[in-house]
């Protein structure tokens, strides 16, 4: 289980870096201003427009990385489990 | 040392005082004098000579040369961990310096004062407690005077909470190693830890009225209560939570060793 909970902290930091990274290039106005989550520019270059792409697949691997080790993982296992206990008490 | 070198330790060859001869055969050996020695000396001469002998019948009967040791050398087990680790952390650093500058502002204006004068964010919770004016107690004793100014409330209210803080290490915590085991005190560390939020929200209470549809007086009744609730909760779920945790240690406890 801990490390499930390490998978998941390891893919939340290293894909929340990049993703901040390019936020902080792309979309954020200024210091001042909205920062990380601003619209992104009008008309990006070909690759300021594969680094959105990227910010975006981050996001989602973040995302479902976390749900997936933190989550969905343990309560398979503790599911099994419990239906394992129950089947050897049967 | 050769054979006919006078022995003067019960016969054993010893590195330490081997050069020493007593004064004729009757004198004690080294090990008798120390064998003599009454109450704590003499526990701590056993307790130490007995370690001594087992770890000797230890390395004696070990199969390794240079490996039976109790721990791993700095060099290269340590080091390596070290410098892995290190050079993470400076890689990040070095990535986040240059990827995110940080934002550098114009130069400061000496002649006009900012509109919102606060202190860094770590400090915000001692700013806080500066602000408590209206719990400064006005006394009737007094004629509705207060007995000390708001400002000196305030900074009497920083001196109370460092003093409580600074004394927790010299407090007999118990054996108590996880939350469930002492619900009351973890209470008390929750509640203590929303404390320094809400009173650190408190320092900025004019941006938290504006950001939210609140009064100040509701935030300061908010900055007392919600510890209190927290703290109440977090009794209330490590209380039920004990129970469980203490049947999982018996369990444990009894598989290990079983009751005869």
């Amino acid at each position: 289980m801990a490390d499930e909970f390490a998978k998941g902290l390891a893919i939340l930091t290293g894909g929340g870096l990049v993703w901040m990274a390019i936020s902080a290039w792309l979309t954020t106005e200024s210091f001042e201003g909205t920062q990380l989550i601003a619209p992104p520019p009008e008309d990006p270059g070909t690759y300021a427009e594969l680094v959105l792409l990227l910010r975006d697949v981050t996001a989602g691997f973040v995302i479902i990385g976390v749900i997936t080790f933190w989550f969905l993982i343990p309560a398979f296992y503790e599911l099994r489990d419990y239906f394992d206990e129950r089947s050897a008490e049967a | 040392m050769s054979n006919d070198e006078p022995k003067t330790d019960g016969g054993e060859p010893k590195t330490d005082g081997g050069g020493i001869v007593p004064q004729d055969d009757q004198a004690p050996t080294w090990s008798e004098r120390k064998e003599r020695t009454q109450g704590l000396a003499r526990l701590t001469y056993e307790y130490f000579e007995r370690s001594r002998r087992e770890d000797e019948d230890l390395r004696r009967a070990s199969d390794y040369v240079e490996r039976d040791v109790l721990a791993f050398p700095t060099w290269p087990h340590e080091m390596i961990r070290n410098l892995a680790i290190t050079s993470f952390f400076l890689g990040a650093m070095f990535f986040i310096a240059a990827a995110i500058p940080p934002h550098i502002p114009g130069p400061a204006d000496p002649n006009s004062t900012p509109a919102v004068i606060l202190p860094d964010w770590y400090l915000y919770w001692s700013f806080g407690l500066l602000k408590l004016t209206p719990i400064n107690p006005e006394l009737s004793l007094l004629g509705g005077q207060k007995l000390m100014s708001d400002r000196t409330y305030g900074v009497l209210a920083n001196l109370v909470v460092v003093g409580v803080i600074a004394i927790v290490p010299f407090l007999n915590k118990g054996s108590a190693r996880r939350p469930v085991e002492e619900p009351f005190w973890a209470a008390v560390g929750v509640g203590g830890v929303v404390f320094a939020f809400t009173i650190a929200v408190l320092a900025v209470q004019n941006l938290i009225t504006d950001l939210l549809p609140m009064t100040s007086g509701e935030l300061f009744i908010l900055t007392f209560m919600l510890p209190f609730a927290f703290a109440f909760v977090a009794y209330s779920v490590l209380k039920t939570m004990r129970e469980g945790y203490m049947f999982e240690l018996n369990r444990r406890y009894y598989r290990l060793r079983p009751p005869k």
